[in-house]
């Protein structure tokens, strides 16, 4: 009995292995790319020089790629800061309310539903003829097409949880319906929130598609200007992927502080 | 302090279900009233109407002679106690405390010195710097009856507050809540379906079924005359027993046609069951009204076969079978032995037996016409 346990327990690591394998390689060869000169890049079967940091210099001091990395911030937070507190109202409707009942809330998450390529060109459209084109504003607004409507959809559960009892013993206790939000609701789905903006900014910082329509050489994101490198003189490999790196950078850094709050927000503990 | 009253309240969730129907009660001020009935009834419902968190689709709620259906909940001046406490998780015990004071606008001397005097009163002084979850059960229901009281409010509601607690902290916390009633002379409206916490603690109980009030009275009376079976069935452990009967004429009297057994009716209760003659009842006989001697006289021999013997140590709960195989519980003196299987006879005390119209269920009157 103890061996089948102990072959199950084996089977699932090594089925764990090959997954993280799966995922990690890619992002080992990017790094160790990433870390040679420009032709031991290409050289096959993988060749091993002393590492060096030149490609993440010449990323920024001979192509414009801070502006890249700026456009994204800008964006990415721009968007966020838009998109949570909107989200966190509907939401808190749709919980509350009922708002516009189950047609509303399907028809929130139908927009989710087309495909982006259908919603890029009538933006366009219509930044043309409000002379948005190539601005950070068009692109703020281009991603909370897709922010908005993902985050009001997702946080509605956690408006609907305990806090909801929570809640009513705040109104019993003489606050008012936004006393209660403010006091109450708000500090207790902070995490919730707190982790849904960090999905929202990680939506926006990864999306290509309107960036790549609606804007131009000064405000491009990292997504479209990364895929630069590889037009200007053939594929620069170690210099793509020097700026591969910078650009996932943020994204690693806030996973793990997204994964944490996502799990204390969905159980908050409030109630036992 | 207040006096609540319900007048033709009704709660319909859509589409159709009726939570509450045409509850009429009065609370009095400084009462201590137990709302019991089992799971799904209406209770809770029936409490957050009163407490404005739930709207009443039909009736009036009075506080003090006051319509308040259409007050807020932070202006009816009420506070709630909720079965899993619903502390607030970011605040510490202090400021859980001192949260609803805080919103009235109470000055901040007072509320340090209310916040006081309550925290010793329930022995929470040593944890009022810890949040909600570093605290036990027991803890926390002790503050989330401080958060109440420190409100010093017209009314307490208090739904199903106990349950969540161990049997012996339950013990303990029911004794509490009555010498806390005993000291604060408030009006309590306490929500259980434990009928033990309603015997114990309520000076008026009132038993719900399916939305409606069966029966309301102080707990002996219920006890002693309880409205229907559904009454009869829910109070004490174990219940009255509850069984199909017909009445016949036996010996120039009345007797309870039991299978092939015959009881004879008390002849106090001939004129009122009379009228019963011939028809279908259920028969109502409480476990301490059966005993195993004949004692002084004048009751009814029942012979039985004994299905189990539980001694639960000051007493013997017995477990019988009559002929046709309906089993009935007894309780006995500690004393009481048996072997599984053996005949037995048992002894009724049928001055205190009870018949119901096996139709509607209701209580048939002992005395009078009925
Ligand atoms: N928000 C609600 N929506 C629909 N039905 C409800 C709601 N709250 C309670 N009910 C129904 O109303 C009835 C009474 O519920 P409740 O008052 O909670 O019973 P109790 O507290 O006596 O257990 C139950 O049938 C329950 O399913
Ligand atoms: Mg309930």
């Amino acid at each position: 009995m103890g061996g089948a346990v102990r072959w199950r327990g084996l089977l699932a690591h090594g089925v764990a292995a090959l997954f993280c394998a799966a995922i990690l390689l890619p992002l080992l060869w990017l790094v160790r790319v990433a870390l040679t000169d420009k032709l031991t890049a290409y050289k096959l079967p993988p060749e091993w020089v002393t590492p060096r940091l030149h490609n993440f210099v010449e990323i920024f001091t001979d192509y414009p790629f801070l502006t890249y990395f700026i456009n994204s911030v800008v964006v990415a937070a721009g968007s966020t800061a838009v998109a949570l507190p909107l989200a966190a109202m509907m939401a808190y409707a749709f919980a509350r309310y009922d708002t516009g009942g189950l047609p509303l809330r399907l028809f929130v998450l139908s927009s989710q539903m087309l495909p982006p390529v259908i919603l890029v060109l009538p933006l366009f459209a219509l930044f043309l003829w409000a002379q948005l084109l190539n601005t950070w504003f068009a692109l703020i607004i281009a991603h909370l097409t897709i922010s908005l409507p993902f985050l009001s959809w997702l946080l509605v559960a956690f408006f609907q949880g305990d806090v909801r009892l929570l809640e009513q013993a705040a109104r019993i206790d003489g606050a008012t319906r936004f006393q209660a939000f403010l006091k109450v609701t708000l500090p207790v789905t902070a995490p919730g929130l707190l982790s849904a903006g960090l999905l929202a900014f990680i939506l926006s910082w990864n999306e290509f598609l309107f960036v790549l329509i609606l804007s131009g050489p000064q405000t491009n994101t990292l997504p479209v200007g990364l895929s630069a490198f590889q037009t200007q003189r053939g594929v620069e490999l170690a210099l793509l992927s020097a700026a591969t790196l910078v650009a996932i950078a943020p994204v690693f850094v806030l996973l793990p502080f997204m994964r944490r709050y996502l799990i204390k927000g969905l159980s908050l503990g409030a109630l036992k | 302090m207040a006096q609540i009253t319900l007048k033709n309240l009704g709660k319909m969730f859509p589409p159709d279900v009726v939570a509450v129907a045409d509850v009429n009660l009065t609370i009095g001020d400084g009462e201590f009233f137990v709302l019991l009935g089992p799971s799904g009834c209406g209770k809770s419902t029936t409490l957050r109407m009163i407490a404005g968190l739930e709207e009443a689709t039909s009736g009036d709620i009075l506080v003090d002679g006051r319509r308040v259906n259409d007050d807020d909940p932070a202006d009816r001046d009420l506070a709630i106690v909720f079965q899993n406490y619903a502390l607030y998780p970011h605040m510490t015990v202090a400021e859980n405390l001192a949260f609803g004071l805080k919103l009235r606008k109470v000055a901040p001397t007072e509320i340090t010195s209310r916040t006081a005097a309550t925290s010793r009163m329930l022995g929470i002084e040593p944890l009022l710097k810890r949040k909600p979850r570093e605290l036990s059960g027991g803890q926390q229901q002790r503050v989330a009856l401080g958060r109440a009281l420190v409100r010093q409010p017209k009314a307490f509601l208090f739904d199903e507050p106990l349950s969540n607690l161990d049997a012996k902290l339950r013990a303990t916390m029911r004794t509490e809540l009555i010498k806390l009633h005993q000291s604060l002379g408030a009006t309590i409206v306490h929500v259980t379906h434990d009928q033990v916490e309603a015997m114990t603690m309520g000076q008026r109980i009132c038993i719900m079924k399916d939305g409606h009030v069966v029966q309301v009275g102080p707990p002996m009376e219920v006890y002693r005359n309880p409205a229907d079976t559904f009454v009869a069935g829910f109070l004490a452990s174990p219940p009255m027993n509850l069984l199909d009967a017909r009445v016949v004429d036996h010996a120039g009297g009345l007797a309870v046609a039991l299978g092939e057994a015959r009881l004879a009716v008390p002849g106090a209760f001939n004129g009122a069951y009379g009228a019963w003659r011939d028809r279908d009842v259920v028969f109502g006989i409480r476990p301490e009204d059966m005993h195993d001697g004949a004692g002084p006289g004048g009751r009814t021999p029942l012979d039985v076969r004994v299905v189990a013997v539980e001694a639960l140590g000051p007493e013997v709960v017995l477990v019988a079978a009559l002929a046709d195989g309906r089993e009935i519980h007894a309780r006995l003196g500690p004393g009481f032995v048996a072997p599984i299987g053996s005949q037995q006879r048992l002894h009724l005390d049928l001055g205190a037996m009870h018949l119901f119209d096996r139709e509607t269920r209701k209580a048939i009157a002992q005395r009078g016409t009925g």
